[in-house]
């Protein structure tokens, strides 16, 4: 690298280092609002505000209906992360490492999961549901947002498959090992951030949703989602910027402990 | 990928155990991928391909008989039509924020030697993973009648009174532009990764200058990348629902909140389905072209942190 090439080169970096800003600012700031609102003194909205309280923690965390909303959402998700890993790692397997016939298809399906407008999820399911009985009902719900969790841990999963060195697990048969012992003693430990990230990416889309929840369990048991959205709805004091500011922390915790493992599997 | 597949797949034995041995092996080792598969299979197909086909047949459902009464009422309705084009038009007006804001910062991301290029990735990917309802909510209170920029228009003595940007094209545009960008960052930034940098460099050394190795090197091989990003934020922008009911007012309804109104509120089940079957013909359109033209599989893993 000669200097004055690097120099120019930099000199034309510096607006798009601007732009770059700008952009992150629109991304950041209105998270950040919602964090200093939910510290807010008043009862109505305003940014910036002028006095700052806790009250509105006090609020969300005592309330039962918020409580029984935050349980709710621990249940489905949890269900629906475990069941997304439970059927999506055998399938990550057997899409890395297997010829399967008609492999585009299964893919195809699985984007179609994903990416079909949720109302048409909601709508279906609602429909679909009625007559088995299984709608407001945190097993019915889980099982609708496994289909849309798989697709995570799948994607995920398959990325660390890839990058793992299969003569590490032979050499484990060679010395001894059976192949099932293999995978359960070298592979999966190895490949265990990739698990854990899609897990994580599972229990969160799951979380969030919105309208297979309100079309599915809707009415009696409110998940967090539904919850929040009624809230908005009726009125935007700010025990729902706490809410969400809680909301905010979970994910941010979660995902920097994703990272975090990400990071590790790198070092290793 | 296949031919990791054919060595991983016979890996371990070396010795050739015989023909018949090996059809007996190779039956074993399909019903083993078989197994492997199957549970995502009957998981997608009984709780998503099912209801979609119970959907479907209610839409053509009257009375018990066959009809295409719901689709004839959705198809000359006025409402349904502008709600559809609303729908067209705020999905353009996102793809297209989201494409002009996202791409400077892809290509920095993706062309940076800077040390703290993980931690600005982590300042994407964050905002991605934050509740849609928590976003939209945020700007709610940014635009509203005591938002900052109702203050700003105040203190500068530009208005009378309080006054809100909600409720138009401009704030639905605003949210969700926002809500999309992480997607369409990280969408192109993976594509951008795949670029060689050696070939911008190459033109560099032939002479071309900074904009000229861009716009005749990096800008044509991000294309694919584009197209792809474009199409995906596209059809996840037909779907919103969160963002244009808090943020906009009747004119800015989208055809999520249509199908919702007629299912929740009319109970009309039959024209619901018809609605939703409109937007999934819509949307499938849209997977096809995308499916067709880009692989799909590094939208939503976590990008190398």
């Amino acid at each position: 690298m000669d200097q004055p090439r690097h120099l120019s080169a930099s000199f034309a970096r510096a607006p798009l280092i601007g732009m770059v800003l700008l952009s992150l600012a629109y991304l950041i700031f209105p998270v950040v609002v919602v964090v200093v609102i939910s510290f807010s003194g008043q009862k109505f909205l305003s940014f910036p505000p002028a006095s700052f309280s806790t009250v509105w923690y006090r609020d969300i965390l005592t309330s039962a209906d918020w409580a029984q909303s935050f349980w709710i959402t621990i249940r489905v998700g949890v269900l629906a992360a475990f069941l997304s890993v439970g059927i999506g790692l055998p399938a990550a397997f057997a899409l890395v490492r297997r010829r399967i016939p008609g492999k585009g298809v299964l893919e195809a399906l699985l984007l179609a999961a994903l990416i079909t407008p949720p109302i048409i999820k909601g709508l279906s399911l609602y429909l679909f549901y009625a007559p088995l009985g299984l709608n407001n009902t945190v097993v019915g719900l889980a099982v609708a947002h496994t289909v849309t969790g798989v697709p995570f841990v799948i994607l995920n999963v398959s990325a660390s498959l890839r990058g793992f060195d299969m003569d590490l697990e032979r050499a484990a048969v060679i010395h001894g090992c059976s192949q099932l012992g293999a995978l359960r003693r070298v592979t999966i430990p190895i490949i265990m951030p990739g698990i854990i990230v899609g897990t994580v990416f599972a229990f969160l889309q799951s979380a969030q949703e919105l309208l297979v929840a309100l079309f599915v369990m809707g009415s009696v048991q409110r998940p967090l989602a539904v919850k929040l959205w009624e809230s908005v709805r009726v009125s935007i004091d700010p025990s729902i910027a706490a809410a969400s500011t809680l909301l905010i922390a979970f994910a941010v915790v979660a995902f920097v402990l994703a990272s975090v493992l990400q990071w590790r599997r790198r070092l290793a | 990928m296949t031919s990791v597949g054919e060595t991983d797949r016979t890996g371990f034995s070396d010795a050739d155990p015989g023909p018949k041995a090996r059809a007996g092996l190779q039956r074993r080792e399909h019903f083993a991928t078989a197994l492997l598969i199957l549970p995502v299979l009957v998981v997608t197909i009984v709780f998503f391909v099912l209801p979609l086909s119970m959907m479907m047949v209610e839409s053509f459902k009257k009375d018990g008989a066959f009809s295409l009464a719901q689709y004839h009422e959705f198809f000359t309705s006025p409402i349904y039509y502008w709600v559809i084009l609303t729908t067209f038009t705020l999905s353009l007006i996102t793809t297209v924020g989201t494409l002009i804001i996202g791409y400077p910062v892809a290509y920095y991301l993706a062309t940076t030697r800077s040390r703290l290029r993980n931690a600005l990735l982590l300042l994407v990917v964050i905002p991605y993973w934050l509740d849609y309802i928590v976003r939209s909510y945020s700007w709610m209170i940014l635009l509203g009648r005591n938002g900052i920029i109702s203050r700003a228009l105040q203190d500068a003595k530009l208005t009378d009174g309080p006054v809100t940007l909600l409720y138009n094209t401009f704030s639905v545009s605003v949210g969700m532009i926002q809500i999309m960008l992480p997607l369409m960052i990280l969408t192109l930034y993976a594509a951008m990764l795949r670029i060689d940098q050696e070939l911008v460099l190459a033109a560099r050394v032939h002479g071309a200058g900074v904009w000229r190795s861009f716009a005749k090197v990096f800008l044509p091989l991000s294309l694919p990348g584009i197209y792809a990003a474009a199409l995906l934020v596209f059809i996840i922008s037909l779907g919103f629902y969160v963002t244009p009911a808090l943020l906009g007012g009747p004119g800015q309804a989208m055809i999520s909140q249509s199908i919702d109104v007629i299912a929740s509120r009319l109970l009309d089940f039959p024209l619901a389905s018809a609605a939703a079957m409109v937007l999934l013909a819509i949307s499938l359109l849209v997977v096809i072209v995308y499916n067709r033209t880009f692989g799909w599989d590094r939208a939503w893993t976590s990008p190398g942190i």
